[in-house]
């Protein structure tokens, strides 16, 4: 019988699996339907300013997949380090990158190697730099105290280890340091046929 | 997770939420409206003499 630290491994690696496969469908096929909005109809939704959607490119817009804004109250400041938590196809980090300026770097994290070369090459086409890592938000490949900033837009979510998460979040900003986070929160506890479903969980 | 950042050590946590967030698909709304499902903006500032983990 499977103690609770194995089942909860076990769930983990099957999720890992699900999101994987979710967002890469999102990248891979920005023109369909999903039950969430995504690409520029989400982006506008979510008050991306017009100017930064036009000199995005498309293909960091068409595949965005994000909740809200966690730009609009981050207030980057040019030199500034900046995380991007679960970066994506780049849309985030691209714009942070523009707010940083040349002084400042952005570091994005995702679980997908393809999407953190996809948001490279995003980032190259929007005339900027990304450095992406591919690994998990809960064992952050950051020093301590090393990004002045942290965003991140509805991936956290995702996390069956979610105080790890906020803990490691601590550990890499520097004192003084912020978080700006869009995320999806549930004001009831889930059922267990939910929690132990990682197509649900992942959707 | 506002009281996970709060846990963690963060000040000055503050939440809002994200007021055109809504599911694609009404089924998938009217779900997540029966479990309290939400997007919000939560900020928080690591103290910058602060606690360490």
């Amino acid at each position: 019988m499977l103690d609770v630290a194995e089942t909860q491994a076990s769930l983990e690696a099957v999720l890992k699996d699900e999101i994987l496969q979710m967002y890469q469908e999102v990248a891979d096929h920005p023109d369909a339907e999903f039950h969430f909005y995504h690409g520029r109809e989400a982006a506008r939704l979510f008050e991306y300013d017009d100017a930064w959607l036009a000199r995005a490119p498309e293909g960091a817009v068409a595949s965005f997949a994000g909740v809200g804004n966690p730009l609009l109250r981050a207030a980057i400041q040019p030199g500034e380090t900046v995380l991007d938590l679960g970066s994506g196809a780049g849309l985030d980090g691209i714009i942070a990158s523009w707010l940083t300026g040349p002084t400042g770097s952005v570091i994005g994290v995702d679980l997908n190697p393809a999407m953190c070369l996809k948001a490279q090459a995003h980032a190259a086409a929007g005339g900027t730099r990304i450095e992406c890592h591919e690994a998990r938000m809960e064992d952050l490949p950051l020093p301590d105290a090393s990004v002045d900033v942290i965003i991140s837009n509805g991936v956290i979510n995702l996390s069956f280890r979610k105080r790890r998460v906020v803990e490691e979040m601590f550990r890499v900003l520097r004192p003084g340091g912020r978080v700006s986070i869009t995320d999806i929160v549930c004001a009831k506890q889930l059922s267990q046929s939910i929690v132990n479903d990682p197509k649900l969980w992942a959707s | 997770m506002f009281a996970l950042l709060e846990g963690a050590g963060f000040a000055r946590v503050k939440s809002a939420v994200v007021p055109r967030f809504r599911f694609r698909k009404p089924s998938t709304q009217n779900s997540a409206e029966a479990f309290g499902v939400k997007a919000v903006m939560m900020t928080g500032q690591k103290p910058a003499g602060g606690k360490s983990q």
